[in-house]
């Protein structure tokens, strides 16, 4: 077998755990725990004071034991799960019954995977020119700003930048909408309907893209700049006499392009999360939003299968940008 | 037969040298550092402002309707007041004292369990470390928000703040482990390690004897960074609406600006005062954590000073 192949088969392998191992932590640790979300949510209703008919009760306590998995012994639960994933038969929301959960999050994930592919794109690109360029001129004045405002940008979380930015852009200085996904512009499509959906993505796309390209991105393209650049086939390019630009782009940002890209790959589920937030904040009508709404109205059913989709949706992209990774990896290409 | 108490002893011993080696680590990262100086000072307002200011509230700040309501900072309310009636100062002062103790519950057990796995799985090797790897490369891929809110959401009616913290460690200790064991791999071949093996030590004592002092300033950088990772997944956990929003974070407190439009009704004091303490503590820890990696890498060190 090719070394291609065994490397696309380990990635596949890898992605099957991966899934496999989170969806089994999403169920076993719920059910570690002493407390019975059932039982909670019979309570709270009795706590209410109504008057229920006891038979009402007991078919309102089935039907939530069905909705939650928790019918059968574990076993049978677990392959429930399964099996619901699966067939991506996430069963009804509750807060919208009697709609299933998977058309609800057809309808958002467009929203979300758009914002995310565009800022992730942008953001990777961006900061590893900036990040390579910066770190080879690292005595210059314009790299010593951009660290400085990198060492700021980087360990702050997205949606804190976003309130930031939210309350610089749409509140001082008001030039964007302070929330929202698009406001009704008419039928079909039209200029205005683009500028219209541009302008109110504008304000999440530029905080998902803003701290990974001046921070996070920069800041680890800068450290392995900074790090290659004293190494013995980087002085000879040099010592050949070389133009810097054909130093750059032949032997510093070919060889950061690899552990960029495997870092792309681990930061995923973290950006994911971010972006998350980031619609949260914006009011943006992604999976964020929707989760959002599924938590304050309690709808189990909705955040379980949110969660589940995500382990699934994170892995699949991890696995692509690996099955990607011969492509920029000559090693593995070949024998 | 000697070979347990001697491992004991010498875990213990270890340790001890451990422990002096933080300190002096300590000093020397503060003497050259001018990174770690300037986080040190802000991280320490911080914790001043959390720990001891906080025990000076004349109420508890929690409560609704205690001052009026919807006030712009004056000599009275040094940071207004919110639309439920609270004092945004003492507000400000307990959430910064219950999220570092968030961060802080995660930091002690998340990386200490990330540390000792990463250690026993690098120095012993075979199936343990195997299944340990499939795990942590999982668990690194998994996005962890979604995961955390689904646990969060379980676990309402129970939630509290060490609670919190426990949950969050769930998902900050693989990355540790992963890093550790790498570096116990690294170490693994060289001489002094096959000395101590045809010694008689065993793994327990490879582990505290041999690896444990190289891993220390990685580990203290870690540390900082957990206390980050902690607040940041609170704080993300609050503005989604599933921390315990009758308590006093950082990250509540953005959750009630938020749910109350505060920037909308132009009270911008109530969100900007959380966010702009995130930004520091953030900061300052980071800047912390960065002093002691410049000092451990003594590659970058000199890049820094060069």
């Amino acid at each position: 077998m090719s070394k291609l192949l065994i490397f696309i088969a380990s990635r596949i392998v890898a992605f099957a755990l991966t899934v496999v191992i989170g969806v089994t932590v999403v169920f076993v640790i719920p059910r570690l725990l002493p407390y019975n979300p059932v039982e909670a949510q019979i309570g709270f209703i009795y706590s209410i004071g109504q008057f229920y008919d006891p038979t009402a009760i007991e078919s309102l306590r089935q039907t939530l034991y069905e909705l939650y998995g928790l019918r059968g012994n574990p076993v049978e639960q677990y392959l429930g799960v399964w099996r619901r994933l699966l067939t991506l038969d996430l069963g009804p929301s509750i807060m919208s019954f009697p709609t299933p959960v998977a058309t609800l999050i057809g309808i958002a994930l467009p929203w979300t995977l758009g914002l995310l592919t565009f800022s992730v794109l942008i953001s990777w690109t961006l900061g590893n020119i900036i990040g390579t360029i910066s770190g080879f001129f690292s005595q210059k004045k314009f790299s010593k700003v951009l660290t400085g405002m990198a060492v700021v940008l980087y360990p702050v979380p997205y949606f804190i930048l976003a309130l930031v930015l939210m309350f610089t852009f749409a509140f001082l200085i008001p030039i964007f909408p302070l929330g929202g996904g698009i406001t009704i512009v008419g039928v079909g499509f039209s200029l205005d309907l683009v500028l219209n959906l541009a302008k109110h993505a504008a304000l999440p796309a530029i905080s998902i893209i803003i701290p990974g390209a001046l921070g996070w991105w920069f800041l680890s393209s800068f450290t392995l700049t900074s790090q290659k650049k004293t190494e013995d086939y980087v002085r000879y390019a040099e010592l050949k006499g070389l133009p810097n630009s054909i130093v750059l782009r032949r032997y510093l940002i070919r060889n950061i392009l690899m552990p960029q890209t495997t870092a792309l790959g681990l930061a995923l589920g973290g950006i994911f999360s971010g972006a998350l937030l980031t619609e949260v904040v914006y009011a943006y009508p992604g999976l964020g939003r929707l989760l959002y709404q599924a938590i304050i109205n309690n709808d189990y059913n909705m955040i379980m299968g949110i969660s589940l989709l995500s382990i699934l949706g994170v892995s699949l992209a991890t696995l692509l940008l690996d099955l990607l990774y011969p492509l920029i990896d000559p090693t593995v290409r070949y024998r | 037969m000697t070979l347990i108490p001697r491992t004991g002893v010498d875990a213990l011993r270890f340790l001890g040298i451990s422990l002096a080696r933080f300190s002096s680590i300590f000093l020397e990262v503060f003497r050259t550092s001018r990174a770690f100086r300037v986080g040190l000072i802000i991280f320490t307002v911080t914790i001043v402002l959390g720990v001891a200011v906080s025990s000076f509230s004349p109420f508890d700040p929690r409560r609704w309707y205690l001052v009026p309501p919807n006030k712009p900072p004056s000599l009275e309310f040094p940071l207004g007041t919110t639309t439920n009636g609270q004092d945004v100062f003492w507000l400000l002062t307990w959430s910064i004292k219950n999220s570092l103790i968030i961060g802080l519950i995660t930091a002690m057990v998340a990386s200490h369990v990330g540390l000792i796995l990463g250690m026993l799985a690098g120095a012993r090797g075979g199936l343990a470390d195997r299944i340990l790897m499939i795990l942590t490369d999982s668990f690194v891929v998994i996005p962890s928000l979604p995961t955390l809110i689904l646990l969060a959401v379980l676990l309402r009616d129970v939630m509290t703040i060490p609670l919190m913290g426990l949950i969050i460690s769930i998902f900050s200790w693989p990355w540790p482990s992963r890093q550790v064991r790498a570096m116990v791999l690294s170490l693994r071949e060289r001489d002094f390690i096959a000395t101590s093996i045809f010694s008689g030590y065993g793994v327990l004592g490879r582990v505290f004897r041999d690896y444990l002092p190289f891993i220390l300033p990685w580990h203290l950088v870690n540390l900082t960074n957990t206390v980050l990772f902690a607040i940041s997944s609170e704080a993300a956990l609050a503005v989604i609406g599933v921390s315990i929003l009758s308590e006093a974070t950082l990250g509540v407190m953005i959750y009630w600006a938020l749910n109350y439009s505060a920037l909308f009704r132009g009270l911008w004091w109530w969100l900007i005062s959380p966010v702009i303490t995130i930004i520091l503590i953030f900061v300052s820890l980071f800047l912390i954590s960065k002093g002691i990696s410049d000092y451990s890498n003594p590659r970058l060190r000199w890049q820094a000073r060069g």
